[in-house]
């Protein structure tokens, strides 16, 4: 069992930064190709504001109380601690299919054709309860060196870019209509699930700021615009028949006769993924038992490998476990309505106190 | 305990990441490029293997586009053809206004093609000259990317080509031209959009 140490909320958030930031990474398929650069800026202003509204209620009760949401749970209700603790766990086991479908579609298919699916997701699961054992103070530690890995891949694919851009061509005229709007700041919500994380482990950092959180999402809306604005000036009408653009982004980056860097975006990649899940399994063993509890990991590790099977030979179980909207709603309840009651039942035990 | 965990798990990643379903280098097919030439009336993709020999080592497969090229040699030619390397596609004078929008289309829609790999037309004699030795392929990009050094207009990639072909209101665009009357010689060549609009699908 892990005992509780406090580290550093910096640390955490810059964690919980580059899981943001992996979206881009496996999704930008889900972007309307009717949107121009400009349109899809401002639609990424109003995604991460909306993310910002998501973060909110954790943010407040995190400074009221220095703690998160199961532990309060523990603390003010604990007959309804059962159900928030299921909740939770549903939301995250959803969570990490939701990011691992892609991811090992993208792999595969980009990568590695000839290995099974099952055996990579396998691997990449147990590396994954090894580390959410650990806990939350070791994954963020391994977030400082993934940092400077993303910092080195994307130097590297934007720099190689550079030559490619054609901005003659592919002008900033602002261009699009309602429904592009919509499906695209929706996509831009998609990072809101870190607000979750910070729901459900913040108990465990110290020295927080109100700034950190804002900083988060300000560097995850610049690396976005960045990744589309690449997308868009260097490669052009063919990323649109591309499923993975970003891919196809570091395929193209080159300095001279040297070409590709795909193998560090898969890298990278890799490693998004990997914390993500080891995040998640961390909040479902705190949000279930305690921090790193062997068994409660082991568990829905295996639930989780269980699903992604049953989603391989399913498609509908697939379509359900990729359903954007219907992550939104539940980031929703696990970041805005849980944490938002435990603000009033916190007022109310502490009038009742008083 | 914790040390015979890591060294079984590493075990584990080596052997069964890399061994399922693998190939030796020696007998899979990876193609490092096509020509396309017309003989006898008939469109003909030659694939070039990847081969450390001096003579390349090409197979002829008869066909009216890549896709179908593709589909060919993988069925009847070249069981383990493997096309993530390719690197050069040649398309002879006589034939490409008859392919070449249709063959850029099916490689960006494919997830292994390179988008970068190069795209050039050329006469004949450069594609009797790329059958003789592994080295002009080598002078070959080296010129292309000497003309793309000198006019950064020319296109001389599949991702530049493609996004030519989908760009409207423009009438025509360059490519790269090889002949070779005495030396392999790189020039322009111009492309007419709406005369390969009559060949397009």
């Amino acid at each position: 069992m892990q005992t509780e140490v406090k580290f550093s909320s910096k640390r955490f958030l810059l964690a919980l930064l580059l899981c943001a930031c992996s979206v881009i990474l496996l999704q930008n398929n889900n972007l309307s190709p009717n949107a121009s650069f400009s349109f899809n800026a401002i639609c990424i202003a109003s995604g991460l504001a909306i993310c910002f509204l998501f973060f909110l209620p954790s943010l407040i009760l995190k400074k009221r109380t220095d703690s998160d949401v199961p532990t309060l749970a523990r603390r003010y209700t604990p007959k309804l601690r059962i159900p928030v603790a299921i909740f939770y766990s549903l939301y995250f086991v959803y969570g990490a299919l939701y990011f691992l479908l892609p991811y090992i579609d993208m792999f595969h298919t980009k990568y590695f054709p000839g290995v099974t699916p099952c055996l990579i997701t396998l691997l990449m699961l147990i590396c994954c309860a090894y580390a959410a054992c650990k806990g939350v103070n070791v994954i963020s530690r391994f977030g400082i060196f993934l940092f400077l890995f993303a910092l080195l891949t994307n130097i590297l694919m934007f720099g190689g870019s550079l030559s490619e851009l054609d901005l003659g061509h592919y002008g900033f005229e602002f261009r699009g209509d309602v429904n592009s709007f919509v499906q695209n700041t929706l996509y831009f919500v998609t990072p809101s699930f870190i607000a979750v994380i910070f729901a459900c482990c913040s108990g465990v950092t110290r020295n927080f700021r109100f700034r950190q959180p804002v900083f988060t999402l300000i560097f995850t809306g610049l690396k976005y615009a960045a990744v589309i604005f690449f997308v868009r000036f260097a490669l052009g009408d063919y990323a649109g028949r591309q499923t993975y653009p970003a891919f196809v982004l570091s395929r193209v980056a080159h300095f001279g006769p040297f070409a590709g860097i795909e193998s560090f975006y898969l890298a990278l990649a890799t490693m998004s993924v990997f914390m993500i899940i080891s995040l998640f399994l961390c909040c479902i063993s705190r949000g279930a038992c305690t921090e790193g509890n062997r068994k409660c990991v082991i568990i829905f590790t295996v639930i989780i490998f269980a699903l992604y099977v049953t989603a391989t030979y399913i498609n509908s179980v697939k379509e359900i476990l990729s359903n954007p909207v219907l992550l939104l709603l539940l980031t929703f309840a696990a970041a805005v309505m849980l944490p938002a009651a435990y603000i009033f039942v916190g007022r109310k035990s502490n009038a009742k106190g008083n | 305990m914790r040390r015979a965990i890591s060294i079984l798990l590493t075990v584990v990643t080596v052997i069964f990441t890399g061994c399922s379903n693998s190939r030796q280098i020696e007998t899979a097919s990876i193609i490092k490029n096509v020509s396309v030439d017309r003989r006898g009336g008939q469109v003909v993709y030659t694939f070039y293997r990847l081969t450390s020999a001096q003579k390349p080592w090409g197979i002829d497969v008869p066909a009216d586009s890549f896709e179908q090229a593709c589909a060919l040699a993988g069925e009847k030619f070249i069981p383990n053809l493997s096309l993530a390397k390719l690197e050069l596609l040649m398309l002879s004078e006589d034939v490409y206004e008859q392919v070449m929008q249709d063959d850029v289309d099916y490689i960006s829609t494919q997830a292994s093609f390179s988008p970068i790999a190069y795209v050039t037309i050329c006469d004949d004699g450069a594609i009797d000259r790329i059958k003789e030795t592994n080295r002009t392929q080598t002078l070959i990009e080296e010129q292309l990317i000497l003309i793309k050094k000198n006019n950064p207009s020319v296109n001389i990639n599949y991702l530049s080509i493609f996004n030519n072909f989908a760009r409207e209101g423009e009438e025509s665009f360059t490519v790269p031209y090889i002949s070779s009357e005495k030396e392999l010689k790189v020039s322009e060549f111009k492309i007419d959009r709406e005369k390969m609009k009559k060949f397009s699908k």
